[in-house]
């Protein structure tokens, strides 16, 4: 038993009917499911867009992130109205007050992720009308996107956390795997939205280091220590590895061709995202280090401790693992080093196979490192303390 | 992301384009209107420029004679030729117009594309090339409608999150069914009011970086060249210097530039010269002898990528200059001028010969095609013989009065006819000796074409306004220049 578990509040009397606990399990799992298509969709759009380029509001992609979008907020708004207005009293009880009306924290959060993600449409359209048809992922709408996107994550984290809170044995096992997977999902919402810092040809840059210390532990950190399940970081790092690397498998399998110009390289099939980052090593040494060091240390000392550590690990693995993927031995459809979208120059790939230095600062690298160490401890805390408080949730 | 949504959403919307004031490839009129053959069918071929990149293009094609059963369409960008375009679309024939196809197509990256106009029929098969220019000229405004749309959503988003802290302090982390603690009531007002600034600094991040997006857009603008002018003596004789520095030319028509010297005060005087490149950023050419003014330059000269430009600039000519001018006379025989207010019907040229415009009875208006029809007739009111001039049947140039539009163009329409042959000779991959893609100088000059007394214009008037229409032919070894008035 970790000590994480010990600091968890305990769960209900065994006996308690759980269908009037916080949690409706159909709930929780249609968040979860939510979640996992909105994921799943944005890894297929990027696809689409790295290979096919033109787009509509029917792309099978588009349409599975609409639909996690709408499973999340339409799920959540029925919960809110039924809790409001025909609730029993062990539901009104279970719920927090929002401008009148009540339900779980974790369904307004999906309710405020699915406005968000619907806000985000006609803001990206006139984006796209006013500066061109943007070819980044990172943009001002995307980010209101992104943030619906994790908003629904959270409410799923919510949601399962609350129910496995509240109960035991196999039932508290299941919700807390449920939540690992949205913790998974969380994770590699933060990968793709910062794919444009972790191309391989950078992974030897500050940048690289820098940009990923000062998020993956927050997510990690702060899902690992409400979760009940033994090795936590490791599972969901584990989880979000399995299916990014599933989809770049799959994918790659379907034919498809560029409907945009330019076209620069020959695309017969599906081309899709970078091999992903091997974050299941420093989420296991995460891990390690709070079974021996949480509780023990304060939280400060501790993220100190965990920050250091993930830099450490996460640099001792992937520096090497760039200096494989820079070769030529990685072009294949193993490790998916030759996913050029139809629109790279050949002096493009011709720079893959260097290292970059996108920036001035981006060296010397000990500098660069203890400036991550100095983010990932930043992080660390942060997600230590949410975690907590997520421990914390009731309703 | 959800381009599709967003216009269905937007259907409601007014989506206010700011007009650029000045384009590329002529002024102020960036659509691009062809005719000319497609293989054995002849074809109008209208292209609406997006003002973003990448924007959507809008093309019409209207098969003018034949039957078409299908009009394909594919954007073919300098870089990559046909080979590396996405394969064409299928251009929808459009309800209650006989033989109008249109649709629509991405122009991804900025500089010179060509649209590939392929028509198929009973008659067979061919393709029409058609050049235009990919640049970002404006930026779109926001509507009343959508400022208010986005607005609420904002404010609903922000009290929503602000909500979502308060509740997450306080309520969430009570038991169910207890109530709240005064203290923890007073957290979660805590949280809530803290929440505040920090969402306030967030909001204002990101305002700030869709600033910084905006600066740098609108510096990545498209602006027309600017040409530094000047009339300096040269062995006594006054020639006109433009400097301005471009990339490697290609000649259109056999010549470099085709420069256009309009008076900036009535429009009365009006030039058409061609200089000669000095060196890599100075055109020169001997003045005409016009009279004193300001007036507006306006230099057409075409890249070796395909992509066309006017250069623009001003000059004031003195007396001296015109006295000087007079007395070294023209020295290309292409060159033209005429000083000469319009007519509106009829135009009796300086070889007494006359020029007719041969107007439809329906009014012009702005942003449909028009056939701007012409003819000429010798002294006797026979039809004349016309040579060709420059290798066309004819030149206009059309200027809006107030100067905002000007556009050179001939009865093939507003393309650059050695920006088509530099996309034909990419797409055969041809080499050149020199390594520059430099076209033979009489290239442009061979044109046959049935020079008949009358000939047309393909145009699309981008606004309504008075205009004033140049028309240049050749008779008897001379350039003759009508003008012409007329409003949109």
């Amino acid at each position: 038993m970790t000590i994480a578990i010990d600091t968890l509040p305990r769960a209900a009397a065994g006996d308690r009917d759980v269908s009037t606990v916080v949690t409706e399990a159909w709930h929780a799992r249609a968040v979860v499911f939510a979640a996992a298509c909105v994921m799943v969709g944005v890894y297929w759009d990027i696809s689409w867009h790295m290979t096919i380029g033109r787009d509509t509001f029917w792309t099978p992609a588009h349409l599975l992130i609409q639909a996690g979008g709408l499973i999340a907020g339409l799920s959540s708004g029925y919960v809110a109205l039924r809790n409001t207005f025909a609730a029993s009293e062990a539901q009104n009880a279970a719920s927090v007050r929002f401008w009148g009306f009540r339900a779980p924290l974790g369904a307004w959060v999906c309710v405020w992720g699915c406005v968000a993600m619907l806000a985000s449409a006609p803001f990206d359209n006139w984006w796209h009308n006013a500066y061109g048809l943007d070819v980044r992922i990172i943009s001002p709408p995307h980010m209101i996107l992104a943030l619906g996107i994790v908003a629904i994550t959270m409410g799923a984290l919510l949601l399962t956390l609350a129910r496995q809170n509240q109960s035991s044995g196999r039932d508290r096992e299941h919700f807390a795997w449920l939540f690992t997977i949205a913790a998974a999902f969380w994770l590699m919402n933060v990968w793709v939205m910062l794919s444009e810092y972790s191309y391989k040809e950078l992974m030897h840059s500050g940048l690289f280091y820098r940009v990923a210390a000062t998020y993956y532990p927050l997510v990690l950190l702060t899902t690992a220590r409400a979760n009940t399940l033994k090795w936590p970081a490791t599972k969901a790092a584990a989880i979000y590895f399995a299916v990014t690397l599933s989809l770049m498998w799959t994918l790659q399998l379907f034919p498809a061709e560029p409907k945009l110009g330019p076209i620069y390289q020959r695309v017969t099939h599906m081309v899709t995202m970078d091999f992903p980052i091997l974050l299941f090593v420093p989420a296991f040494a995460l891990d390690l280090v709070r079974q021996r060091w949480d509780g023990r240390l304060r939280d400060p000392w501790l993220a100190a401790l965990l920050g250091a550590v993930f830099v450490a690990v996460f640099f001792a693995v992937e520096w090497p693992f760039a200096s494989f993927l820079i070769t030529s031995h990685s072009r294949n459809w193993f490790f998916n080093g030759a996913n050029y979208v139809y629109f790279m120059s050949p002096q493009w790939v011709a720079r893959t196979y260097h290292f970059l230095d996108t920036e001035p600062w981006s060296r010397p690298l000990a500098p660069q490192l203890a400036i991550a160490v100095a983010m990932a401890t930043l992080s660390s805390y942060l997600g230590l303390k949410w975690g907590r408080w997520m421990t914390r949730v009731r309703r | 992301m959800s381009a599709r949504l967003g216009r269905l959403v937007a259907l409601s919307l007014v989506l206010l384009v700011s007009a650029p004031a000045l384009s590329f490839a002529h002024v102020g009129s960036p659509n691009v209107i062809f005719d000319g053959k497609a293989g054995p069918y002849d074809v109008r071929v209208i292209v609406r420029v997006p003002s973003v990149v990448p924007g959507l293009a809008e093309v019409d094609v209207r098969v003018l004679h034949g039957d078409a059963t299908s009009v394909r369409i594919q954007p073919v960008f300098w870089r990559t030729g046909a080979s590396g375009s996405p394969s064409a679309d299928e251009a929808k024939p459009v309800n209650g117009a006989r033989g109008l196809y249109s649709g629509q197509l991405w122009l991804m990256a900025r500089g010179a594309y060509s649209v590939y106009v392929t028509v198929d029929g009973p008659n067979g098969h061919g393709t029409a090339s058609v050049p235009v220019m990919s640049v970002a000229t404006g930026r779109l405004g926001m509507s009343a409608g959508l400022v208010a749309t986005l607005a609420s959503l904002g404010i609903l988003l922000v009290a929503g999150l602000i909500t979502i802290a308060y509740v997450a302090a306080g309520e969430s982390v009570v038991e169910p069914g207890l109530t709240i603690p005064a203290a923890g009531r007073k957290r979660a007002r805590l949280v809530g009011i803290i929440a505040v600034p920090v969402l306030a600094i967030i909001l204002f991040g990101g305002a700030k970086w869709w600033q910084a997006v905006d600066e740098s857009y609108q510096q990545r603008i498209y602006r027309p060249y600017v040409a530094k002018a000047a009339v300096v003596r040269e062995e006594g004789k006054p020639v006109l210097r433009l400097e301005a520095v471009v990339d490697p030319l290609i000649p259109d028509h056999g010549k470099l530039m085709h420069l256009f010297l309009i008076d900036s005060a009535r429009m009365t005087s009006f030039a058409h010269l061609h200089p000669s490149l000095v060196d890599s950023s100075v055109f020169s050419t001997v003045l005409l002898p016009l009279p004193p003014g300001s007036y507006r330059l306006y230099g057409d000269i075409t890249f070796e990528t395909g992509q066309t430009h006017t250069l623009v600039g001003t000059i004031r000519l003195t007396s001296d200059d015109s006295v000087a001018a007079a007395a070294a006379g023209p020295v290309d025989p292409a060159d033209a001028w005429r000083v000469s207010d319009g007519a509106a019907r009829r135009d009796r040229l300086e070889d007494g010969s006359t020029m007719e415009w041969l107007a439809d009875s329906t009014p012009l208006r702005a942003g449909e095609d028009v056939t701007l029809r012409f003819r000429v007739r010798d002294p006797n009111g026979a039809p004349a013989t016309l040579e060709p001039y420059l290798g066309m049947a004819a030149h206009a140039v059309i200027a809006k009065r107030d100067g905002s539009i000007f556009v050179h163009l001939h009865p093939a329409g507003t393309v650059s006819m050695a920006a088509q042959e530099v996309f034909a000779l990419r797409d055969r991959g041809d080499t050149t000796p020199t390594g520059h893609l430099r076209l033979p100088d009489d290239t442009m000059t061979g044109h046959t074409m049935p020079l008949a007394s009358e000939f047309s214009f393909p145009f699309v008037f981008p606004r309504s306004g008075a205009y004033r229409v140049w028309v240049q032919v050749r008779r008897g070894g001379r350039v003759l220049t009508g003008v012409f008035d007329v409003t949109v």
